[in-house]
């Protein structure tokens, strides 16, 4: 029983920290663009299929890990050149164009990949012990990952030119461009920079889950609901709520079944949003 | 004056085209249409539930797959298992989706814009999956299945929906009576208030309007639209299945909407008729055609912000200028 336990919270905590990385994605892309992004699931599954494919044409997993995040960062501002600019940042408009881009990204992988799931074999094999559970090791590798990936991209948003110019549009749009940030091109790179961590988040989940065509169905709601009790535009707290969540989800499914524990954390979303809209954590981090 | 004439003839001759499809498509094509005609009917009610809080109240909702549910398991399980015959069946449905949306509009129209968009998706979905899990009473994705009681039975007079064309005039019936009754909403001082809300919700609370109670009101109308909606998708259907509570639903019904013009009366007609003829058309030809839908709902929204109807509005609204131009004094009366 205590080791079930002890799983199933380690399993939340890790897809937690995975989850973090999309949520992350969908949080930068909503802030500064005001764009409601209903392909950002779609976009995490684009990372698990790029990173089947890097896999299956080289033979050589790690490639993955650099080519997700790079072509969906290429698709990301191409898509936002061609897509999201028309539109003007009007957020129930970009609600219809990203259905439609959802649309579009699954089938162009229905077409491409299969309607087929798949499963991917993780790069490192074998188990350590933990905590008395025999532990996989590329579980803890991802975490290990996604982790170093979430430093470094606040580390970019505070330390480079670039994530300084994103932060300055999001702040204060007319002030940013009066002092000659190019708000356009970051509006670009922020896009593809949402792309390329949902994609990366993929690519890292791969081996944990099943490569699907509809893979970023599922995922969605999570990151909205990481998105929302973190609280709109609060980095850090959406990380923090997407660890949070999953980490509960998974202690609830250690005594009941899946779907009472997603109930569970849509109810406790359904509670922050009444009482708390601002975020669960608004007020610690600021 | 040219524009009254033209929308006059346009609304004619889609009521007279609608009046002689049982008689006219079967002539033309085949049967199979007239039943896509009739799922058009159904799913346009549906979008015109999103259209009512989008579109004439501000509240965009990513739900309504709720209480489309909730009004089609209504009609199953009422059939299913309490028994009932037709008409209280209808009633069970409705009912139920408009207590639903009581239950959760007192919840959820205490929040907008963002926020209300969420809730709304959240709420959908704890009831999708609790609808899954429930399996012994929904039948979870597989969903149920149920026979036709008849509508109406006088003597030896039957009348079943089991036949396409009485099937076809009941809907076409509901569906108007509907629109008609939500143009008639509109158009009350109750729609002045909706619309009051939509353009600014802090000045018509200043102006004395009650906007919490205002918009729980359209909230439970539009929970009584998706309502009906699924309650006849389950007797054209014959069963109920959770897969219709799923947020991608309600999705698509936002997109019909805006595709079609949201704050429009008729834009959720057009809108869910180019989507579901378009798919009818393409998928016999090719699997792919949620491709053709993504792009059409990418390009509806660059190139038509206001949607289809609002297009149109704008082509009217230039041949008025023309008349306008023409004789000042006759577009006096014209409504803007």
């Amino acid at each position: 029983m205590r080791d079930t336990v002890l799983l199933l919270a380690m399993n939340g905590l890790i897809w937690g920290l995975i989850i973090a990385l999309i949520a992350l994605g969908l949080s930068v892309i909503f802030g500064l663009l005001d764009i409601i992004n209903i392909a950002h699931g779609d976009f995490f599954m684009v990372g698990t299929v790029l990173a089947w494919f890097s896999l299956s044409a080289t033979g050589n997993f790690w490639i993955g890990f650099i080519a997700a995040p790079v072509i969906g960062f290429l698709i990301g501002a191409i898509i936002q050149r061609l897509v999201i600019q028309p539109i003007h940042g009007a957020a129930a408009l970009s609600i219809v164009a990203t259905f439609g881009l959802s649309l579009i990204l699954q089938e162009i992988v229905r077409i491409t990949f299969g309607a087929t799931p798949r499963r991917m074999l993780a790069p490192i094999q074998g188990t350590i012990p933990l905590f008395g559970v025999d532990y996989e090791i590329y579980r803890l590798f991802a975490a290990g990952v996604a982790l170093a990936a979430l430093v470094g991209f606040f580390l970019f948003l505070q330390h480079t030119k670039l994530g300084t110019w994103m932060r300055a549009v999001r702040h204060d749009r007319e002030t940013a461009v009066a002092m000659g940030i190019p708000a356009r091109r970051v509006y670009v790179l922020t896009f593809g920079a949402g792309f390329a961590l949902a994609a990366f988040g993929g690519a890292v989940a791969a081996p944990i889950t099943t490569v699907d065509f509809r893979g970023g169905v599922d995922v969605l709601p999570f990151c909205f609901m990481a998105v929302i009790i973190g609280g709109l535009g609060n980095l850090p707290g959406t990380v923090a709520a997407a660890v949070l969540l999953a980490f509960l989800e998974g202690l609830i499914q250690s005594v009941a079944d899946p779907t009472v524990a997603r109930i569970s954390s849509l109810v406790l979303m359904s509670a922050v949003l009444l009482l708390r809209p601002q975020g669960l954590f608004k007020g610690f981090t600021k | 004056m040219t524009r009254r004439y033209i929308e006059i003839g346009v609304a004619m001759g889609v009521a007279a085209f609608l009046i002689a499809v049982p008689w006219l498509i079967p002539a033309l094509t085949d049967n199979f249409w007239v039943s896509v005609i009739t799922e058009i009917l159904i799913w346009s009610l549906f979008a015109a539930s999103v259209n009512l809080l989008f579109g004439y109240v501000g509240l965009l909702s990513f739900g309504q797959a709720l209480y489309f549910g909730f009004g089609m398991y209504g009609v199953a399980l009422g059939i299913d298992h309490l028994g009932l015959s037709f008409w209280p069946a209808f009633g069970f449905g409705i009912a139920s989706a408009m207590a639903m949306a009581l239950v959760s509009g007192v919840f959820a129209v205490r929040l907008s814009w963002h926020y209300f968009a969420i809730i709304t998706v959240v709420f959908s979905l704890i009831f999708y999956f609790l609808a899954v899990s429930m399996k012994p009473l929904t039948g979870g994705d597989d969903g149920i299945n149920f026979s036709l009681p008849p509508v109406f039975r006088f003597g030896r007079m039957v009348w079943s929906l089991t036949d396409p064309t009485f099937q076809y005039f009941f809907v076409l019936a509901v569906v108007s009576l509907c629109f008609f009754l939500m143009y008639r909403v509109i158009n009350s001082p109750l729609g002045k208030g909706f619309l009051a809300i939509r353009d600014n919700d802090l000045r018509a609370s200043l102006i004395g309007l009650n906007v919490y109670v205002l918009r729980l009101i359209a909230f439970v109308m539009a929970g009584f639209l998706a309502g009906v909606s699924g309650a006849l998708f389950a007797f054209f259907g014959r069963y109920a299945s959770a897969s219709y509570m799923f947020y991608q639903v309600s999705g698509e019904g936002v997109v019909w909407t805006i595709v079609g013009g949201a704050g429009t009366m008729f834009g959720p007609l057009v809108g869910t008729t180019l989507f579901i003829v378009i798919r009818e058309i393409v998928s016999s030809h090719w699997e792919h055609h949620s491709l053709i839908v993504g792009l059409l709902a990418i390009l509806a929204v660059i190139f038509a912000p206001k949607g289809i109807v609002g297009l149109w509005n704008g082509w009217m609204m230039r041949l008025d200028e023309r008349d306008a131009a023409v004789s000042p004094a006759m577009t006096l009366q014209a409504d803007p």
